[in-house]
């Protein structure tokens, strides 16, 4: 009907654990993605921003020392001492002095800073030397005038900057350098020449092999020649052991390019300084995929973690969930099998503890019900037999035929059979099985034949007339009810009554319901001993009220409370019982 | 209330078998990815600071670290000839259990019992610049130098007339460095010109030695128009004679290796040209073939780091500053 369901079969307990565990899955799974997609794309951002950073702080830094040699090539060019030495109208005795001034002029800049490593002047005239050492064993100056460094700054007015180089001045002398120099033109009172700042090239080799980009990357240097400045595997790349885009890298002014491919796959990070350096910085994109890889060893790992933790917890929650319903359940069962007396105990206040509560209060409503149904089939059952008896009284059954027999012998033959008739049909009426429920037309004419052998009996004691209303002759009554309180009537209103007493019977309908009614003239009792009579549960010991009781107790059972007998009594004027029941058509009857 | 307890107990116990499965798991995580590093031990034939050679092979050897990430610890005798104390080393270096050895063995042939036991206790072993007799080693990184010597001899090809007389001056006989680059050069100046051969000469090594050669040489010599040293001391006693005797412009010398002094020959002009070995490419090549090797690859027996010749008008070309006057701190 509901097609193929696979769960159809499980528990909640199952349910539960297997919709927690899938969604359960699906959230971890979805977050281990996510945490491990923003980690990596994170990582990525991050290095790449950091190594951006690095490079700017190198360049930052070499164009500071560059700029410091810049102006110290520039003070030491507007120094006194220089401008003095290059005076041309000096006489020649004083120059040896004045060549020995800037000697210590130069010296004192270059002890003062650890990373100049010499400063000199070349000069036009006659190709003199002056340095920082007053005492310096020169090489050539042929092999001095053939290095970049002066043969590129002549007739420019900007200050050359060369490539890392190996500094050829002094003799036996080769120490690793950066060369600033700047041409100084001759003018019309002074002669010309090239200063020339050496950097020590320990300062940048230092500066850039303390560069951590990852286990395996590094910064490298080019100057726009294509000339590496610095790079930490320089013979490796000149052996063409291992190669750099430097084409690329010259192309590019600032920025990150990924070139090559597969494990060989670098990022380039180009930075420009202001004098045409490009620092360069390497890294590999498999670190960081590293890198990544551990992210995701970790994402997936704490995902499983939570993965389990999630799937005991579910289990131990959906097992808690149902532990009360599967308890309520096999009370429920043990209420289908008969047993009443079961109280589900679940302290709890959730929904199922209402359920529980609810559960507990509908079996002790079904219990109290059950014996409320037990009792008043056992109510029905005696008062029914305690009905019969009172028809069948010996006593009346004794005086009857007693009367009978006195009038026989009397000769009343007339009275003799119509008694014995009236005596018969009221034997055969009480005695007949069947229906508990009769017409009251029957039942009027059982009630005819008792008072007519009760009107024989007590003679001239009183009369009697049936007033019922020919309509509801065929509607139903319970059998033998009018009979007790008609026999009230007789023996507490008529017996001690010193006339000639009267009963009548009534019988109509009012509403929806019949009422009947008893009346007499007897000497009735005090309508307050009246409203009490039904309230007797046991019967005085005149007898008097054990069969209306009775009567009333039937007609509620069968019937309901709104039914049953009404005494209304005044003392010495009589009493009238009425007796409602409801308006029951026989079957078949319209 | 006692339901309460024991549900937070369970929880609690969950959680913790949680946290330290977790805590295993991670731990097994991050071990396996920090177990990359290979441990490899380098001994050079000497640890002297001084020897720019050595300094700058340890250059390489630290670059390739760096890039293979290996760890690598440095082992070496102070001096060059101490043969014995490297030995010893080589057998405390094998107690440490590293992955690899580099070996710069200092005898060719008394250094093999102890290679042969690093080789047995399962640790790779490269031998870099001077290797052992028998081939013991996985690979071995060095010059080629029968192409050196063979080097040597072909730039005086266009620098000498082919009926001139050519001295060579060799450092030792059993060397097998020495004997190879003997062979190069012979097998030049055998195979082009008439050249006629004096020698080869041995110096053993010694600057003296060779100088008294040489000045005898240039002495006795009228037609001799070149000298070759096959190696740095011998080059420089060669240089030197030369120097003193005044004879540059008539004779040339070639040599291999280089130092202060040969670099103020070449300036001179009193060598022609010396051949030199690129160190720093035979420690970066060491430390990658040993991590190769490491790692199952396939290597190759013999790599050659190449020689570069080096005159006085291409001294200073941005390349060659580097190879001949390494920047070391």
């Amino acid at each position: 009907m509901n097609g193929w369901n696979p769960l159809r079969h499980h528990s909640i307990h199952t349910h539960i654990a297997i919709a927690f565990s899938c969604l359960i899955l699906c959230t971890t799974a979805l977050l281990s993605y996510s945490t491990y997609k923003l980690s990596s794309d994170a990582v990525t951002h991050n290095s790449l921003e950091y190594t951006s950073q690095l490079i700017e702080q190198v360049k930052v830094n070499i164009q500071t020392y560059i700029s410091n040699m810049e102006s110290i090539a520039a003070l030491a060019m507007r120094s006194n001492d220089l401008q003095r030495y290059l005076k041309q109208n000096e006489p020649a005795f004083v120059k040896p002095l004045m060549k020995k001034q800037v000697s210590q002029y130069f010296n004192s800049i270059v002890t003062s800073r650890d990373d100049i490593s010499s400063i000199l002047f070349i000069s036009d005239r006659g190709d003199e030397i002056v340095s920082n050492r007053e005492q310096a064993d020169f090489n050539s100056i042929a092999q001095i005038k053939e290095q970049d460094w002066y043969k590129k700054v002549i007739g420019t007015d900007q200050a050359y900057i060369s490539s890392s180089h190996v500094q050829r001045i002094f003799r036996d002398e080769y120490r690793w350098v950066v060369s600033i120099s700047r041409e100084l033109p001759a003018t019309d009172d002074t002669i010309g020449g090239v200063l020339l700042v050496d950097l020590n090239y320990k300062l940048i080799n230092n500066l850039c092999k303390q560069i951590e980009l990852g286990k395996r990357g590094y910064v490298f240097i080019v100057d726009p020649t294509g000339d590496l400045v610095y790079h930490p595997q320089q013979q490796l790349v000149y052996s063409q052991l291992k190669s750099e885009q430097l084409d690329k890298v010259l192309q590019t002014w600032n920025g990150s390019m990924t070139l090559g491919e597969g494990s060989d796959k670098k990022i380039y990070t180009v930075d420009t300084t202001s004098f045409g350096w490009k620092i360069v910085s390497v890294t590999y994109p498999e670190e960081l995929v590293g890198n990544k890889r551990q992210i995701q060893y970790t994402s997936a790992l704490w995902g499983i973690i939570c993965l389990i933790a999630a799937l005991a917890i579910s289990i131990v929650l959906s097992y808690a969930l149902t532990k009360p319903l599967k308890k309520l359940e096999m009370n429920m069962k043990l209420a289908e099998r008969g047993d009443f007396d079961i109280r589900v105990e679940i302290d709890n206040t959730n929904e199922i503890g209402k359920l529980a509560r609810t559960f507990n209060i509908m079996i002790s409503k079904i219990k109290e019900l059950m014996n409320q149904v037990v009792e008043e089939q056992e109510m029905k059952r005696v008062s029914e037999l305690k009905a019969l008896q009172a028809q069948i009284q010996p006593h009346f059954l004794y005086n009857t035929l007693d009367s009978i027999i006195w009038m026989a012998e009397m000769g009343k033959m007339e009275e003799v059979v119509d008694m014995t008739s009236a005596l018969s049909k009221l034997l055969r009426s009480t005695i007949s099985k069947g229906d508990e429920l009769i017409p009251i037309s029957v039942e009027l004419e059982h009630i005819h034949n008792y008072l007519t052998i009760q009107k024989m009996r007590y003679r001239k004691k009183f009369t009697y007339s049936i007033d019922v209303d020919e309509d509801i002759g065929n509607c139903q009554i319970l059998k033998l009810v009018l009979q007790p309180i008609v026999e009230n009537a007789i023996y507490h209103g008529m017996k001690h009554k010193p006339e000639t007493g009267h009963i009548r019977i009534t019988g109509k309908r009012v509403d929806n319901d019949i009422e009947l009614q008893v009346i007499d003239d007897g000497i009735g009792m005090d309508s307050e001993q009246a409203g009490t009579l039904l309230e007797r549960k046991v019967a005085s010991k005149s007898g008097n009220g054990v069969g209306v009781v009775n009567v009333d107790h039937r007609v509620k059972l069968n019937f309901g409370a709104a039914y049953g007998l009404r005494f209304e009594s005044e003392l010495e004027e009589g009493m009238i019982v009425t007796l409602r029941i409801p308006l029951l058509r026989l079957e078949g009857d319209a | 209330m006692r339901r309460g307890w024991t549900r937070i107990r369970l929880i609690s116990v969950v959680l913790l078998g949680v946290i330290a499965m977790g805590w295993v798991g991670f731990r097994i995580v991050s071990h396996e990815l920090g177990s990359g590093q290979k441990t490899i031990i380098y001994v050079p034939k000497a640890i002297d600071p001084t020897i720019e050679f050595w300094q700058v092979m340890r250059q390489g050897v630290a670059s390739a670290a760096k890039e293979f990430d290996a760890e690598i610890e440095v082992m070496g005798t102070r001096a060059e000839v101490d043969v014995d104390e490297q030995i010893a080393l080589l057998q405390e270096a094998i107690k440490k259990k590293p992955k690899a050895i580099i070996l710069a063995a200092t005898d060719y042939n008394r250094i093999v019992p102890v290679a042969k036991e690093i080789v047995a206790a399962g640790i790779t072993l490269i031998t870099v610049d001077s290797g052992l007799n028998g081939g013991i080693s996985k690979s071995f990184i060095g010059t080629d130098n029968t192409d050196a010597g063979r080097r040597t001899a072909e730039i005086l090809r266009t620098h000498v007339d082919s009926h001139a007389e050519i001295a060579v001056i060799n450092f030792v006989k059993e060397s097998a460095t020495a004997m190879e680059r003997e062979s190069g050069a012979l097998e030049i100046l055998h195979r082009y010109g008439n050249y006629t051969l004096l020698g080869p000469y041995y110096s053993n090594g010694s600057v003296q030695t060779s100088y008294d050669i040489a000045k005898s040489l240039l002495k006795t010599k009228p037609n001799l128009k070149a000298i070759i040293g096959l190696n740095e001391p011998t080059t420089y006693g060669i240089g030197k004679a030369i120097q003193d005797l005044k004879m540059q412009s008539q004779v040339v010398a070639v040599g291999i290796d280089s130092s202060m002094g040969e670099i103020r020959m070449l300036e001179d002009g009193v060598l022609l040209a010396t051949v030199i070995q690129k160190p720093f490419n035979m420690g970066y090549s060491a430390v990658k073939t040993a991590v190769e090797a490491i790692d199952g690859k396939r290597v190759s027996p013999r790599i050659d780091t190449g020689s570069k010749v080096i005159t006085k008008e291409n001294m200073y070309s941005s390349e060659n500053q580097k190879l001949l006057f390494p920047f070391v701190e």
